[in-house]
């Protein structure tokens, strides 16, 4: 068995040890996981039998980027652009098309079986529906005591114990453990999905919309925590939302993504007091502000998002861009897709004319605008 | 359209009670609502999910069904009150008068029609109309919210469009009768930000267009600072505070509205940790006697155990509150501070 790099000490030591085995490697700022070239698409099947493959969705077309150690890398973009389903390769929980993800320099997609095991402790989520993402049939100790028992890292015994302590790490009452999910609010599962993922101590834990099912009052309690949680167990996320408020809040570098592509990543204030590209321009200028008083000139962005199935020819965003349509259509756009660059202090953009964004070019973008009713 | 003008507003919505009747008990899903929309104004209506403000909005439009009953109060509409005519003219009101679009358009047109059938059939009930007329009007219509390619879209069902576009032929639905009052429950809730961008200023246009008032409802403050004139901010099946959105955004008075605002992550505001309101919307089969939001109220004191009244603190300002309208606690009790406000809350939640 090959899995030694994983498997040394983490099979013998409960649950620290594996975690501080891949802590000691490096401290904060440190790369923990690396994508490179990550590719996944879905084939369409058609033809007479529909076994054929007559296209694909390419939900995912080529990313790289990197997550420091400790750090919480924001993934914003609009439903269909693929962040969902990067967040679910790099994790490995659906075989990529190519690419790589290292962790700790270790290639994730080329672990066996055991080995994938081991380096899944370290690997956690946390998804969005809180109502569909816990077993009904499972009591909360059964629930989250799942994941340590299967990896051998406590027994029947001992499990209620460690329940217990997570629970009260996740500010749910330590009596509810025998409860079922539904007895629970839509906050107090997500606390619990939560407590699940931190069942094995990992190091890493992607959150797919974690707060986007929650009412208002609720979402900034769970933000605390995760929040919380971070400081003391030195956590590093991955937090994928569409929610550009709340991923402002809790990220220290962002990634915007459109039809599959990272189009833009940067540490979270230059990318939101300065974003270079049209997209993450118009994605900003697209948010209402809860102040009546700050009612902006919106920069409004014409028709929808093209099909991940069939996506523009060069710069995919061409067909949306409203500063293609101000420089008078440059061929370029169409013909030639951008290079996702450094452009200086390690703002990552992929946009042929991203000096060309400033912020004149955007106020007369959004005074130039068609009136949106017809007749 | 003719449009009337008169000193009554367009809708008043008085002292609505709408229950609903389970097996557990009764749930006061509204208990006492009260608001007024003005000709032409848009109202935005606020709250966490349950606290009553689309069954408010059903209740209006009288589409309450079994084990919900309104149980008391009044709808008037220019001063007819609609929770008292028959059905007949209900369903004409319905439609011509107001109009109602949902949060899921999917879930709101039918699939087995196409756009331009469903848009004709809504003419046709209302106008006396041909068919050839009525098609014609809806293509119109598709054209007047941004469709693009009216004619075409018209001959294509709903599943053929994107939430946007479903989004916009119902908007086109429900404006092909030029109603006076448009209710919109979550109309961008399921849709992206920059589609929710392209409705929302579509709204906006069509509402200056038609002269229209909008009851809008919904969670996300961000979309009610960007349309509302007034707004209502409900909790629990009542309202807690009313006024004018400047007024409500700038100077909340009501502890659970300044909580939500602050509880919300903005834009350019980076802050270290958020402000939370504390623990959940209570059980409606089980509410606290008193002030409904005590046990989550940072304020909470003896005086609370009364249920407060929503009066006037300041010109047109409501507030459902027994803190001073400077936002101090009256002049008789103890400070509402620290341990002892946390006693008081407590104490309150023993159970009776």
């Amino acid at each position: 068995m090959s899995g030694q790099t994983w498997a040394d000490g983490a099979a013998i030591e409960p649950i620290e040890a594996s975690a501080s085995l891949v802590r000691a490697n490096g401290g904060a700022g440190r790369v923990l996981l690396r994508a490179e070239h990550v590719v996944k698409h879905f084939p369409i099947r058609g033809g007479l039998l529909g076994v054929t493959t007559i296209g694909a969705v390419r939900a995912v077309d080529d990313v790289s980027f990197e997550v420091r150690r400790g750090e919480t890398l924001g993934l914003v973009g609009e439903s269909g652009c693929g962040k969902t389903t990067l967040g679910k390769v790099i994790l490995r929980l659906i075989p990529a098309t190519s690419g790589q993800v290292y962790v700790d320099d270790r290639p994730l997609f080329d672990l066996n079986a055991t080995q994938l095991k081991e380096a899944r402790r370290d690997l956690q989520v946390v998804f969005q529906d809180p109502y569909a993402s816990l077993n009904p049939r499972m009591t909360v100790g059964e629930i989250v005591g799942e994941g340590p028992l299967v990896h051998g890292l406590t027994d029947k015994a001992k499990r209620e114990e460690l329940v217990r302590e997570l629970l009260a790490k996740v500010g749910l009452n330590q009596s509810h453990i025998h409860r079922y999910p539904h007895e629970f609010s839509g906050g107090q599962r997500q606390r619990i999905g939560i407590a699940r993922a931190l069942a094995l101590n990992p190091e890493f834990i992607v959150c797919d919309e974690p707060v986007s099912a929650l009412d208002v009052s609720i979402q900034s309690q769970v933000l605390n925590l995760l929040d919380d949680l971070q400081q003391e167990l030195g956590l590093t996320y991955l937090f994928i939302a569409h929610n550009l408020a709340v991923v402002e809040h809790i990220s220290d570098r962002v990634g915007v993504m459109y039809l599959g592509k990272l189009v833009e990543l940067a540490d979270v204030d230059p990318l939101y007091a300065g974003p270079k590209h049209p997209y993450t321009v118009a994605l900003l200028s697209a948010v209402p502000e809860p102040d009546p008083r700050r009612r902006k000139k919106r920069l409004v962005l014409k028709g929808d998002v093209p099909s991940p199935a069939a996506p523009p020819e060069g710069c995919r965003f061409n067909t949306r861009c409203w500063l293609r349509e101000q420089l008078g259509n440059p061929e370029r756009c169409e013909t030639e897709e951008p290079v996702f660059r450094d452009v200086g202090a390690g703002h990552l953009v992929a946009c042929h004319f991203n000096e060309e964004v400033t912020p004149q070019a955007i106020a007369s973008a959004a005074e130039r605008q068609l009136p949106v009713i017809g007749a | 359209m003719t449009v009337h003008r008169s000193d009554r507003p367009l809708l008043e919505i008085q002292d609505l009670r709408t229950h609903f009747f389970t097996q557990d008990g009764t749930v006061k899903a509204v208990d006492g609502v009260s608001y007024e929309i003005g000709d032409g104004k848009t109202v935005g209506v606020v709250g966490e999910s349950g606290c009553g403000k689309s069954i408010t909005a059903l209740s209006v439009m009288r589409l309450i069904e079994q084990p919900g009953r309104i149980v008391g109060g009044s709808v008037l509409l220019r001063g007819r009150d609609l929770l008292r005519v028959d059905d007949a003219e209900m369903r004409d009101i319905r439609g011509n008068q107001i109009s109602m679009i949902f949060q899921e358009p999917m879930t709101s047109l039918n699939p087995v029609y196409t756009c331009g059938d469903q848009i004709s059939e809504a003419v046709s009930l209302h106008e006396a109309v041909g068919r050839r007329q009525a098609w014609e009007r809806a293509v119109e219509m598709l054209q007047l919210v941004g469709i693009p390619d009216p004619a075409r879209r018209a001959k294509q069902y709903p599943h053929e469009l994107s939430g946007g576009m479903r989004q916009r032929v119902m908007i086109a639905m429900a404006l092909s009768t030029n109603p006076e009052l448009l209710i919109a429950d979550e109309p961008t809730t399921a849709l992206d930000v920059t589609i929710q961008a392209q409705i929302l200023e579509l709204m906006k246009s069509l509402r200056e267009r038609n002269r229209m008032a909008i009851m809008l409802i919904t969670h996300d403050l961000g979309v009610i600072a960007e349309m509302a004139d007034d707004v209502v901010v409900m909790y629990a099946g009542q309202v807690v505070e009313q006024s004018d959105a400047d007024t409500v955004f700038a100077k909340p008075h009501h502890p659970y509205t300044t909580g939500l605002l602050a509880s919300i992550p903005r834009l350019g505001e980076k802050r270290q940790r958020l402000e939370v309101i504390q623990g959940v919307v209570p059980n409606p089969l089980n509410l606290p006697k008193g002030c409904l939001f005590k046990r989550r109220c940072p304020h909470a004191m003896p005086v609370c155990d009364t249920p407060p009244p929503l009066q006037e603190i300041a010109r047109g300002h409501l507030s459902r509150c027994w803190l001073t309208p400077a936002g101090e606690p009256p002049a008789v009790g103890p400070e509402a501070t620290g341990e002892l406000a946390e006693a008081a809350a407590s104490a309150l939640q023993a159970p009776a």
